[in-house]
C-alpha cells in the first residue's frame, strides 16, 4: 500500500498545472525524480521499468518548461494526467487497478492528441484503438478471473495461456504492433501530438505494454507456439515500420513509425523468452527486454523533443533554428536509435542481436527461427539507421544554426549525454550473471558484457573500453594535431548557384520506387521500374497488400459511427472501470 | 536557287531560321512552331543539375536532370550559357567566313563549305569541279575525325583505358595529316569561294595507316560483351525526324549527301549507311562503319595536283542562296543573302539543334549511369547551338 | 580476341609517346606557329602594328601573307608567376567560356598517346575543387561569367589561371577576352593553339 503514496505528488502536480502551467511541470520533473529514487528501495526487475519511465519523464517535463504555450492551458493538465495514468499502471497489483491507469491514460493522451488536431481523424484513430484494447485486456482479466474460481483479480500466476494471449493481443493494439500496425493509426496519432506528448506517448505508453505483458509473462505458462508467434509479429513490424519510418515526409510520423519499430524488436526479446529453454538464455531475454526498453524510451524521447524543438512536423516546413547542442543532442539520439555505439542503442541492438544469434546455435529446430528473427532485425536496423539520418538532417542541420542554448536545447542535449552515461554505466544493471573480463588483454574483470550460453561465452562487448578507446584517441588525435585547418568554401555546383532540391522525399526514394508496389501504388506511370525479382520482397509485397486491404476496411468499419457514440462509451466505461476499483 | 525552292512545307523539317522554316528542298516563310513538352514535376522529382561547368562535358552546357531517384523523367538542355553573339551581315565574305569558320572549329569545315555553297548559290557562281571534290575530301577528313572522338567519348564512358588512348593517338594523327595537308588543324583559313588550300594529293595513303588502325579497334570494341552491354538498348532514339548518325542508326535514310547534289557526291557512288536498332550501339556503329565509308570517299577522289585559282569580282555581285550539307553530325544548313558583295542576312540550321531534341527524347526513362553513353553518341556540339548568329 | 586481352594489345603497339619536351616537336601544322616578317599585314585583328606581330590576338588567317610567314617555332605563350609547388603534380580544370570547340578538343590531346601528359605529373581534373589551375577556353559570355567566378573561389590556394587560344586572351575575332589582362598568369597562344605549345606553357608555368 505505501507505495500508492508515490501516486500523491503526480496528483497534486496535476491541480497544480491547471493553476500554473510551468509550476505544473515543475511538480511532474519533481514528482517523477521522488518515484525515481523510490523504485531503488526495494529494487526488483519490474522496478526497471518506474526507471525507464520516470526518466522520460523527467526529461520530457523539463523539456515542457519553455514549451507549447501555443496550445492552451489545458496541454499541461492533459500531460500530467497521460503520466498520473501510467504511474497507477506501474503501481498496479490487479487488473482493476490496471485498467483504471490505462482508461485514464487513454482518456488524457486522446484529449492531447486532439489539441493539436488539424482534423478529428488522428485523436478519432487512437481512440477507437485504445477502445480496442481495453476491450482485449478486459476480457484477458475476466478469463483470469474466472480461472482462479473467481477469487481474485489480483496478477497472480494461472495455469493458462489464454490470460497472456488476451491482454498481450491488447497491449499489441495500443503498441501499434502488426497487424494493427498497417492502418498506420500510432504514427498518425502521435504525430499529431504535441511534441512533449508525443514523445511520452511513444515512449512510455508503448512501454506500458511491454510493461503489462512482461508481467503477466512472468506469471504465466510459457507457450512456444505463443512465442513463435510474438516473435514473428515483432519481426514484420520492426520491418515494416523501418520502411515506413523511413519513407516518411512528415517528422513525428517517422519517429512515430520508428516506435513501433523499437518495440517490435522489443516483442521479438519477449517471444524469444517464451521459447527459449534454459534459465541463462531467458535471464537474457529479460535483459535485453530492459536494456532495450531503456534505450527505445529515452532515444526517443531525445528525438521527438529535438523535433519539437526544430519546431517541423513535415520536414518541408520552415524549422526554427538549431543550436551546437541539439544537434549533438540528437544526433546521439538519433544514433541510438540507429544501434551505434557509444550509445546504450547500440548495446541494445547488440544484445538483441546476440540474443538471436545465440537461439540459432542451442535451440534445436526453433533455432530456424531465431536466425530468421536475428537477421530480419538486422535488416530493419539498417533501414532505422537510413531513417534516423534523414530525420537528423532534415530537423536540425537543414535548419539554420543559431548561437546560445535555449532550454529545449538543453533538454535534447543532456538527454545525448545521458545516452552516453548510461552506455557507459551498462556493467551496473546488466547483473553479474553476464559481466567478465579478458585479463590477458588489460580488460579487467567486469568490465565486459558477455552473451552466454552455460557457462560459455558467445560474444562480448565491453562498452567501457569502446568508450575510452573512443574518448582516447579522438583526444591523442587532437593533442597530436589540434583543431584541423579548415576552410570553408560553397558548395561546387556545375558553377551554379547552390539550391536546396535534394529534398527528404528525393532522400528516401530509392526505396519508395523498390516497394512502390506497397507504399503508394501510383508513383512514376511515365516509367517502367525495374521488376522486381527478389523472391523475399514479392512474398512481402503480397503479404501487406493483403493486410493493407483487410486492415483499412477494419478501420473503416471500426470507426464509421458518429464521435458521439465514442464518447458516451469513453465515459461509461471509465465509470464502470472506477465503480469496480472502489467496489473490489 | 538552285537546290531551295519556296513553296509549301514538303519534305522532312530541317528547323527553322530566323526568317524561314526549312524542309527538304522548300523554305516557308510561315515559321513552324516546335513544341517541347515542358517537364512536370511530381512531388518526388528532384532536379540534378548538372554543368554547366563539369569536367564530364566537354563544352559548357546547362543540363538538368528531372529524376525521381534513379530513372531520368526528363531532361531539360540549356545550351545558353556559353552564348556566342556572333555577328557577320554588313561585312564581306571573307571577313564573315573568317567567323563562319569558329561556330564550331572542330567541324569547321562544314561550316565553312556549306556557307560557301549557300554563298556560291545566291552569287550564281559555277566552282570548278576539283574544288568542289576538295571540298568533299575535306568534310570526309574532318568526319573521320569527328565520329573517332565520338568513339572514343564512347569507351572512355565505358572506362576501356587501351582503346580511348590507341583512338586518341589516331585521332591525333589525323589532326597531324590535315594540318599538313592545309597548314592548319581544323581549316581554318583552308576555304574561299571558288578555292581550296588543302592539298589532296597523298592524303589517301597517309590516311590508310589510321583507318587500318582503326579497323583494329573497332573489331576489339564490337567483340567486347561489356562495351556492347552499355551501349546496347541504351538511349533508343525513334524521332522521326532525327539527322545524321542518329537518324541513320534508327533505319532511317536522311542523309543530305545524297539527297542534295550540293556537292558532288553522286559521282563518287556514295549511299548511306542505315540501321535500325535506334540505340547508342547503333549510333556507335553507324559511324564506326561511315569512318571506313569516308575513307573509301577519299579514295575515290583522283588528285589533281594544282586548283587552278580564279579570282570573281565580288564587289559588284547579290542574291539569295540556300545550302544544306551533312556535317559529321547530320544536317547543316546555311542561308545567305548578298548585296554588293556584303552579306546582309545570313540564317543557319546546325544538326545539334534536332540532335538534342532526339537525344532528349531516347533519354526519358533511361537511368543515370546511361547518360553520357547516350549523350556522346548523339555527337552534340554546343558550340553551334549556343550562338546567336546575325 | 577476348575481353581481357586489351592490355596485350596495348602493349604490343609499343611506346607511342614523343621524347617532348627534352626533344623537338615531332609534326607541327605551321599556322599554329610563330609568325615573323616585314611590310603591309591586311591583319584583321591589329595582331601587326608596325612590322610587330602580337601573337595574343593572332587568329592565324593567313591575311598577312605574302608579307609574313609562321617560323614553325611553337613556343607562343606567356608565363607570370611560376609556381613551383606544381612540380610534381598539376591538376587543371578546363573551363569553356564560349569556346568554338577547336581550343577543348586540343586540350584534350594532350592525353593523347603522342604528347602523354600524364608522364609529366599533368592532369586534368572534375572540379575546381580539387584544381591548382583552371584553363579558360573561349571569349567572354555573359552566361558564363559567374560559373567563372565560382570556379575561382572554389580553388584553394596557391592557384592559377591559364588562357588558352587568341578568343579567351584577346577575343580573337569573336569577342572580348575572357579575362582582363592582369587577371591570369599564363596566355596561350593560337587559334586553337597547338597541343606542342599547351604542354611547353603548362611547363613553363611550373617553373621546370
Ligand atoms: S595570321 Fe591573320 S591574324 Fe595573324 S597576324 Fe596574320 S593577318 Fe593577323
Ligand atoms: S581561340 Fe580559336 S580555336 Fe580557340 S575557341 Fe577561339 S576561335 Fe576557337
Amino acid at each position: 500500500m505505501i507505495s500508492w503514496l508515490f501516486l500523491a505528488p503526480f496528483a497534486v502536480s496535476v491541480a497544480v498545472s491547471i493553476w500554473n502551467r510551468k509550476a505544473g511541470y515543475v511538480a511532474l520533473a519533481v514528482s517523477s525524480a521522488i518515484i525515481l529514487a523510490g523504485s531503488f528501495i526495494h529494487f526488483d526487475y519490474i522496478d526497471s521499468f518506474v526507471v525507464i519511465a520516470s526518466l522520460v519523464w523527467i526529461f520530457s517535463s523539463w523539456f515542457s518548461v519553455s514549451y507549447g504555450e501555443k496550445y492552451g492551458r489545458w496541454l499541461a493538465p492533459m500531460f500530467g494526467s497521460t503520466i498520473f495514468g501510467m504511474v497507477v499502471i506501474l503501481l498496479s497489483r490487479n487488473y482493476l487497478e490496471f485498467l483504471a491507469g490505462w482508461e485514464t491514460m487513454s482518456i488524457s493522451s486522446y484529449v492531447l492528441i486532439a489539441m493539436n488536431r488539424k482534423n478529428d481523424y488522428p485523436p478519432f484513430v487512437f481512440m477507437a484503438f485504445s477502445e480496442l484494447s481495453t476491450v482485449l485486456i478486459v476480457a484477458g482479466a475476466i478469463y483470469s478471473f474466472y480461472l482462479t474460481g473467481g477469487t481474485t483479480i489480483a496478477f497472480t500466476k494461472v495455469d493458462s495461456v489464454i490470460p497472456l494471449v488476451l491482454f498481450t493481443l491488447g497491449a499489441l493494439v495500443k503498441m501499434g504492433m502488426v497487424p494493427f500496425m498497417i492502418s498506420e493509426w500510432l504514427p498518425i496519432a502521435h504525430g499529431n501530438a504535441p511534441a512533449n506528448g508525443s514523445a511520452i506517448l511513444s515512449a512510455t505508453m508503448t512501454l506500458m505494454g511491454v510493461f503489462g505483458i512482461v508481467r503477466l509473462m512472468l506469471l504465466s505458462p510459457l507457450s512456444q507456439v505463443f512465442g513463435v508467434i510474438v516473435i514473428a509479429i515483432g519481426v514484420l513490424s520492426v520491418i515494416f515500420a523501418s520502411l515506413f519510418a523511413y519513407v516518411s515526409e512528415h517528422a513525428k510520423m517517422l519517429a512515430g513509425f520508428s516506435t513501433i519499430e523499437n518495440n517490435g524488436a522489443i516483442l521479438a526479446a519477449i517471444g524469444f523468452y517464451m521459447i527459449a529453454q534454459t534459465a541463462i538464455l531467458r535471464d537474457f531475454s529479460l535483459v535485453v527486454i530492459v536494456i532495450f526498453s531503456l534505450s527505445h524510451s529515452l532515444s526517443k524521447t531525445g528525438l521527438f523533443l529535438g523535433i519539437g524543438a526544430s519546431g517541423k512536423e513535415h520536414f518541408l516546413d520552415e524549422g526554427l533554428s538549431s543550436s551546437r547542442f541539439s544537434r549533438i543532442g540528437e544526433v546521439l539520439s538519433t544514433a541510438s536509435l540507429s544501434g551505434l555505439f557509444p550509445t546504450i542503442g547500440g548495446l541494445g541492438t547488440w544484445m538483441i542481436l546476440e540474443m538471436f544469434f545465440m537461439g540459432a546455435s542451442f535451440l534445436g529446430y526453433l533455432g530456424i527461427v531465431s536466425i530468421i528473427a536475428g537477421s530480419l532485425i538486422a535488416i530493419g536496423e539498417g533501414f532505422a539507421t537510413a531513417a534516423m539520418m534523414k530525420a537528423f538532417v532534415f530537423t536540425q542541420l537543414r535548419n539554420g544554426k543559431a548561437r546560445g542554448m535555449k532550454n529545449e536545447h538543453a533538454v535534447v542535449f543532456s538527454i545525448g549525454v545521458i545516452l552516453i552515461l548510461l552506455f557507459i554505466l551498462s556493467p551496473l544493471f546488466v547483473g553479474p550473471e553476464f559481466l567478465g573480463g579478458l585479463p590477458s588483454v588489460f580488460v579487467f574483470n567486469g568490465f565486459t558484457i558477455q552473451s552466454r550460453f552455460a557457462a560459455a561465452d558467445f560474444g562480448l562487448v565491453s562498452p567501457d573500453y569502446v568508450f575510452g578507446l573512443l574518448a582516447v584517441f579522438s583526444l591523442a588525435t587532437y593533442a597530436i594535431f589540434r583543431k584541423p585547418d579548415t576552410r570553408s568554401v560553397p558548395v561546387w555546383r556545375g558553377g551554379r548557384e547552390f539550391t536546396e532540391d535534394y529534398t527528404p522525399y528525393a532522400f528516401s526514394n530509392n526505396i519508395r520506387l523498390m516497394l512502390k508496389k506497397i507504399l503508394r501504388p501510383g508513383i512514376g506511370e511515365r516509367s517502367q521500374y525495374m521488376a522486381i525479382s527478389d523472391g523475399f520482397w514479392a512474398f512481402m509485397i503480397i503479404l501487406t497488400r493483403s493486410y493493407r486491404k483487410v486492415a483499412k476496411g477494419f478501420t473503416l468499419g471500426f470507426m464509421n459511427s458518429s464521435i458521439r457514440w465514442y464518447m458516451i462509451y469513453m465515459i461509461l466505461a471509465f465509470m464502470i472501470v472506477l465503480l469496480l476499483a472502489i467496489l473490489i | 536557287m538552285y537546290w531551295y525552292e519556296e513553296g509549301k512545307p514538303d519534305g522532312r523539317f530541317i528547323g527553322n531560321t530566323k526568317k524561314y522554316s526549312i524542309y527538304g528542298s522548300h523554305y516557308n516563310s510561315t515559321i513552324e512552331v516546335v513544341h517541347e513538352k515542358p517537364p512536370e514535376r511530381k512531388p518526388e522529382e528532384f532536379i540534378f543539375a548538372y554543368g554547366p561547368s563539369t569536367g564530364g562535358l566537354m563544352e559548357s552546357v546547362g543540363l538538368d536532370i528531372l529524376t525521381p531517384g534513379e530513372k531520368i523523367t526528363s531532361i531539360s538542355v540549356d545550351p545558353t550559357y556559353k552564348l556566342r553573339k556572333i555577328k557577320v551581315t554588313g561585312m564581306g565574305i571573307q571577313d564573315a567566313l573568317l567567323r563562319i569558320e569558329r561556330i564550331n572549329g572542330f567541324h569547321s569545315a562544314s561550316h565553312a563549305i556549306c556557307f560557301l555553297r549557300a554563298v556560291e548559290d545566291a552569287l550564281q557562281i559555277e566552282v570548278p569541279e576539283e574544288v568542289q571534290f576538295n571540298r568533299i575530301a575535306q568534310i570526309e577528313a574532318e568526319r573521320i575525325r569527328s565520329h573517332l572522338l565520338v568513339i572514343q567519348k564512347l569507351a572512355e564512358s565505358a572506362g576501356f583505358g587501351v582503346p580511348v588512348n590507341q583512338l586518341s593517338m589516331i585521332r591525333e594523327k589525323v589532326s597531324r595529316i590535315i594540318g599538313t595537308q592545309c597548314g592548319h588543324r581544323y581549316f581554318f583559313a583552308v576555304n574561299e569561294i571558288g578555292k581550296s588550300r588543302f592539298m589532296i594529293d597523298k592524303l589517301q595513303e597517309k590516311l590508310l595507316e589510321v583507318i587500318g588502325e582503326f579497323r583494329m579497334i573497332s573489331e576489339g570494341l564490337m567483340e567486347s560483351k561489356l562495351f556492347l552491354n552499355r551501349l546496347q538498348n541504351n538511349g533508343i532514339n525513334r524521332d522521326p525526324e532525327s539527322t545524321g548518325p542518329a537518324a541513320r542508326g534508327a533505319g532511317i535514310r536522311h542523309d543530305a549527301r545524297n539527297e542534295l547534289p550540293v556537292l558532288p557526291y553522286e559521282q563518287l557512288d556514295y549511299f548511306p549507311i542505315v540501321r535500325d536498332e535506334g540505340d547508342a550501339f547503333s549510333r556507335f556503329m553507324i559511324r564506326s562503319d561511315e569512318i571506313f565509308q569516308s575513307y573509301d570517299i577519299i579514295k575515290n577522289i583522283h588528285a589533281s595536283k594544282s586548283i587552278e585559282r580564279l579570282d570573281y569580282d565580288l564587289q559588284k555581285m547579290g542574291g539569295t542562296g540556300m545550302a544544306r550539307i551533312e556535317s559529321p553530325s547530320g544536317d547543316l544548313f546555311y542561308s545567305v543573302e548578298i548585296e554588293k558583295g556584303n552579306v546582309v542576312d545570313i540564317g543557319m540550321i546546325s544538326p545539334s539543334w534536332r540532335n538534342v531534341l532526339s537525344f532528349r527524347r531516347s533519354m526519358e526513362g533511361n537511368i543515370f549511369t546511361d547518360f553520357h553513353f547516350n549523350w556522346e553518341s548523339f555527337g552534340i556540339w554546343i558550340s553551334e547551338l549556343g550562338v546567336d548568329l546575325s | 580476341m577476348k575481353n581481357g586481352i586489351w592490355f596485350l594489345k596495348g602493349v604490343r603497339k609499343g611506346v607511342k609517346t614523343e621524347k617532348f619536351p627534352r626533344s623537338e616537336p615531332v609534326e607541327i601544322a605551321r599556322w599554329s606557329t610563330e609568325i615573323t616578317g616585314s611590310g603591309e599585314a591586311n591583319c584583321p585583328t591589329d595582331a601587326i602594328t608596325n612590322g610587330k606581330w602580337d601573337m595574343t590576338k593572332c587568329i592565324f588567317c593567313r591575311r598577312c601573307l605574302p608579307g609574313y610567314e609562321p617560323t614553325g617555332k611553337h613556343e607562343i605563350f606567356t608565363v607570370g608567376e611560376k609556381m613551383h609547388q606544381f612540380r610534381k603534380s598539376f591538376f587543371i580544370y578546363p573551363l569553356d567560356s564560349g569556346a568554338c570547340g577547336a581550343c577543348n578538343t586540343e586540350l584534350h590531346a594532350l592525353t593523347a598517346p603522342q604528347y602523354d601528359m600524364h608522364r609529366l605529373g599533368i592532369f586534368f581534373t572534375n572540379t575546381p575543387r580539387h584544381a591548382d589551375a583552371i584553363a579558360v577556353m573561349g571569349v567572354w559570355t555573359e552566361g558564363m561569367e559567374e560559373p567563372l567566378k565560382r570556379a575561382y573561389d572554389a580553388m584553394s590556394d596557391p592557384k592559377m589561371i591559364i588562357l588558352m587560344g587568341a578568343c579567351a586572351i584577346s577575343g580573337g575575332i569573336i569577342g572580348e577576352g575572357a579575362l582582363k589582362s592582369g587577371e591570369y598568369n599564363v596566355a596561350i597562344a593560337g587559334c586553337p593553339p597547338n597541343p606542342y605549345t599547351i604542354l611547353a606553357a603548362l611547363i613553363r608555368a611550373r617553373g621546370d
